[in-house]
């Protein structure tokens, strides 16, 4: 198990530092740099060269990386180009704002969808399936930003009910109460989408594992339904289900751009968007790299999380390896 | 300083970086009459009340409040609220001395024009309770002028021969030539030299002072109390200003993520006062009758720029080089249609680079190009373009065809160049539309001048008419901005002419000459003055006085001192 975890660990990071390395490489060869940016075209060539040189953007960019990972080794994110902000400064807050709304509406969507998809895996279309169905085929279909803009007109401009936009009131003070109201309409929004897919998944993987044949036997053997669908079939079920949440964690920091400028939403997604298009390389390195190591670690915790439900799954370490 | 912005409001965010273009430019223009006549004070508070909060929404972030630095019209909007300029402009862009002005008096210039005598008050205060003195001024004038510092606004200031201090409150600025735009250099914000004096040059940039309020010392009625990043600034009353004591208590600039959202917002109420409301959605804004819409065109104008360097012809073959080719393109378009189908009628045809209404304005010494396909065929005709396959003119064996860059994400622009491209091929002329995002663009079209034909507009940030750097050989890339490589020597002399004398009346004729002679030879087709409609709510309330001014940079604050509000 140990030298599984530290296999694995070495593995990240020589993963880590391909991205590092491969995103520096092509951020900077994108067309149009943050000193472009940044300058007036007025600027005379040497004011120009001043600038370059005081942002020390005249260097190389193979001396530039490695200047930038030194910087990184030590916790520093470096700084804006624009403005000599620190990274840190604008995207801690970011993550965190995301990880709130993602976090409610990622939670709710798992405690609707999963119990949802095996109760109608156990009765195929019903009313309760046929729901669900109609409920996929929108959260599907219908564009995030486009039903955020439909709740928004009704349920603050309309009705009054709920607020537009932002994570807090200005004016007041910014604790949970604040936070709250502020909370429904994007979570709705972004529960809706995946809430559509999770409850697909759960549905068929359950119905894929009910036709087994070890599940014939257990009924056979007249076991109680109960107990062949929680007991027998829902562990197996899971293993797919895990996979994908394991793949859908990064989204969870990375947020959702378009939900997030809608709802004004001050997070990660937004931000990263906004970033990319004032070319701000260090912000943009920052994120990737906080992406990249999130998804690392959910397929990492997917790999546990098989071996939990899963009794056939072993970490590799002793003997086998079936991961 | 105040000269040296981008616009950057309108529509999608590229669109925006319009101005990177209009910085650095000692641009003109925009003195035109008031027209914001559909303002009126809808629910009248009559007597100003003090206290309370107004709410600004923006489309972007600031970058920095420091003066020296200050090029995009997010952080020139915000540090309206904070700096005292030593001048401020009145309605029609004429320097005026106001009670919140740093200045005592007009500038005395001297008989030959070069020397400019500055008169500060005596009783301004920075936030930390330091006298503005003559030192600010010298130290500001001076740090843009360093090249180590890297300002933005240094190519304003080439023309300065020496700054000097006559007593603490009064300095003299004298120039190498008389350069009559300077005054407006003067209208604008200083910066604390007791403050910044021991910052080298070169650290300058990344100094604290413009990104942190607590160490941002300001001379304005409102100090800065909060930055958010990405969220909100805001700024409150400063109990101890020197000047007139402002109505309101406290500002939030409130930065949104989506255009449509801010505009909810606006119709909510959750925002009071939004800069730049899109085209599009004026007329769900308009539904809501206690919202008051400022439609007047501001100082911006937008055209279609031809590539004078064959070089960036496929073949060297440049089609634009002959001037009834240009007139013929202008005439093919109609710009009157333009202005009242796609701007919705926040715009007005512009024939020479002045704006209307401004002093400058040449009126009718400017070539007018109605719409006029059949004249635009006869003229092709005349300059030796002939029918070629697929209806399409061509001239010895090349095809009249070019691709036409703008900003993509723009759609005002997007519209314009497809109504173009119809246009130009109703006379035999194919047009290629191409979109490019912004900043690429700028770095490797725009700036060093490569690209054959171009749909963008400049933003105007002071009311001087001057426009050298635009057109005047001298100013070819990558020196300068005239990147369309046009070169009439009778223009050059021109704008030299133009700036050389402090006389307004003598000047407003050099410019009606460069005018009539620029609308005939036609390196730019001219296509309109613009505006970004300001939306007002109900809670905001001015005396006629003091109604926002949008034929000037930032205008949509103007006087903003008096202003008041109401309710929540």
């Amino acid at each position: 198990m140990r030298e599984y975890f530290l296999r694995r660990l070495l593995q990240s990071l020589l993963v880590l530092f391909l991205v590092s390395l491969v995103t520096f490489a092509l951020i900077h060869s994108a067309p149009g740099g943050p000193v472009r940016i940044y300058l007036t075209p007025g600027l005379s060539q040497e004011a120009a060269k001043v600038q370059a040189h005081n942002l020390g953007l005249d260097q190389p960019i193979p001396i530039q990386y490695v200047r930038w990972l030194g910087d990184l080794l030590q916790g520093n994110f470096g700084y804006t180009f624009k403005n000599h902000i620190p990274v840190a400064k604008i995207l801690w807050p970011t993550v965190g704002n995301t990880l709130i709304l993602m976090g409610v509406a990622w939670f709710l969507s798992l405690i609707i969808a999963i119990p949802w998809g095996i109760y109608n895996s156990t009765r195929e279309y019903c009313l309760s399936d046929q729901t669900a169905a109609v409920i996929s085929y929108l959260g599907f279909a219908m564009p995030t930003f486009w039903f955020g803009i439909l709740l928004q007109e009704l349920f603050s401009l309309k009705l009054n009910w709920l607020p537009l936009s932002d994570m807090y009131t200005m004016g007041q003070a910014r604790n949970i109460l604040n936070l709250l109201p502020h909370l429904v309409l994007p979570v709705t929004v972004l529960t809706l989408g995946f809430l559509a897919a999770y409850v697909k998944y759960s549905r068929s993987s359950m119905l894929e594992v009910l036709f087994q044949d070890y599940i014939r036997t257990a009924r056979a053997k007249g076991m109680p339904e109960r107990r062949v669908v929680f007991r027998h079939a829902l562990r197996n079920a899971l293993i797919p289900i895990i996979t994908v949440l394991g793949l859908d964690l990064p989204i969870l920091v990375g947020g959702a751009a378009l939900t997030e400028s809608v709802f004004n939403w001050p997070g990660m997604g937004r931000l990263f968007v906004e970033m990319a298009m004032a070319r701000e390389y260090s912000v943009l390195m920052a994120i990737t790299l906080l992406t990249a190591v999130i998804v690392i670690l959910g397929n990492f915790l997917a790999d546990i999380l098989y071996a939990i439900v899963d009794p056939r799954v072993q970490l590799a370490g002793r003997g086998g390896r079936s991961v | 300083m105040k000269s040296y912005r981008k616009y950057q409001k309108y529509q999608k965010v590229f669109s925006v970086l319009v101005a990177l273009l209009t910085v650095g430019l000692l641009l003109s223009g925009c003195s035109s009459t008031p027209t914001a006549n559909n303002v009126s004070n809808a629910n009248a508070s009559t007597q100003p009340v003090d206290g309370g909060t107004l709410t600004v929404s923006s489309f972007s972030d600031i970058v920095t409040l420091n003066p020296l630095f200050i090029q995009d019209t997010a952080s020139q909007d915000a540090a309206t609220f904070l700096f005292a300029n030593v001048y401020d402009l009145d309605r029609q862009g004429n320097l005026v001395v106001e009670p919140w002005s740093l200045a005592k008096e007009l500038p005395q210039i001297s008989a030959d024009g070069k020397t400019y005598t500055v008169k500060l008050k005596d009783t301004a205060k920075w936030s930390d309770g330091q006298p503005v003195t003559a030192d600010d001024l010298i130290y500001t004038i001076n740090t843009i002028r360093n090249p180590k510092v890297g300002s933005p606004g240094i190519s304003g200031y080439d023309k300065v021969a020496s700054v000097k201090k006559v007593n603490e409150y009064t300095v003299q600025v004298t120039l190498k030539q008389v350069y009559a735009p300077f005054k407006y250099y003067l209208a604008a914000a200083v910066v604390p030299y007791h403050i910044l004096k021991d910052v080298k040059a070169k650290d300058l940039q990344n100094n604290v002072y413009g990104k942190d309020p607590a160490k941002t010392v300001t001379d304005g009625p409102w100090k800065w109390s909060e930055w958010k990043e990405k969220q909100y600034l805001s700024f409150t009353r400063d109990p101890n200003y020197w000047g007139p004591k402002p109505h309101i208590a406290k500002v939030i600039y409130k930065i949104y993520a989506d255009q449509n959202t801010e505009v909810q917002a606006l119709i909510k109420g959750d925002v009071d006062l939004n800069t730049g409301l899109p085209v599009t959605a004026l007329s769900a804004v308009k539904q809501k009758k206690d919202i008051r819409v400022i439609l007047a065109p501001g100082p911006l104008y937008e055209y279609l720029a031809f590539n004078f360097k064959p070089q960036n012809f496929p073949g060297n073959f440049d089609p634009f080089l002959g001037q009834k080719t240009r007139q013929a393109i202008a005439y093919a378009l109609n710009r009157q249609g333009m202005v009242n189908d796609i701007l919705k009628g926040t715009g007005r045809i512009m024939n020479s680079p002045f704006l209307p209404g401004s002093w400058a304005d040449p009126g009718s010494a400017a070539v007018n190009y109605p719409y006029d396909p059949a004249k635009a065929k006869e003229l092709l005709k005349e300059d030796g373009w002939t029918p070629g396959p697929g209806g399409i003119l061509q001239k010895d064996g090349h095809r009249f065809s070019f691709e036409l860059q703008f900003n993509a994400g723009n759609s005002r622009r997007e519209a314009v160049a497809v109504v173009i491209q119809q246009e130009l091929k109703n006379v035999g002329i194919d047009v290629k539309p191409k979109a490019i995002d912004f900043s690429s663009w700028i770095d490797q079209n725009v700036n060093p001048g490569k690209f054959e034909a171009l749909l963008l507009a400049w933003s105007l940030t002071n009311p001087d008419p001057d426009q050298e750097s635009i057109f005047s050989s001298k100013y070819f890339p990558p020196a300068g901005q005239n990147n369309i490589w046009y070169k009439n020597p009778k223009l050059d002399a021109l704008w030299v002419k133009g700036y050389s004398t402090n006389d307004q009346n003598q000047r407003k004729k050099i410019y009606a000459e460069i005018a009539k002679e620029i609308s005939t030879d036609l390196p730019y087709v001219f296509l309109y003055q613009y505006g970004t409609p300001e939306g007002l709510g109900p809670r905001v309330h001015f005396e006629q006085k003091d109604r926002p001014a949008p034929s000037l940079a930032e205008g949509y604050f103007y006087h903003i001192q008096n202003w008041w509000v109401t309710g929540k």
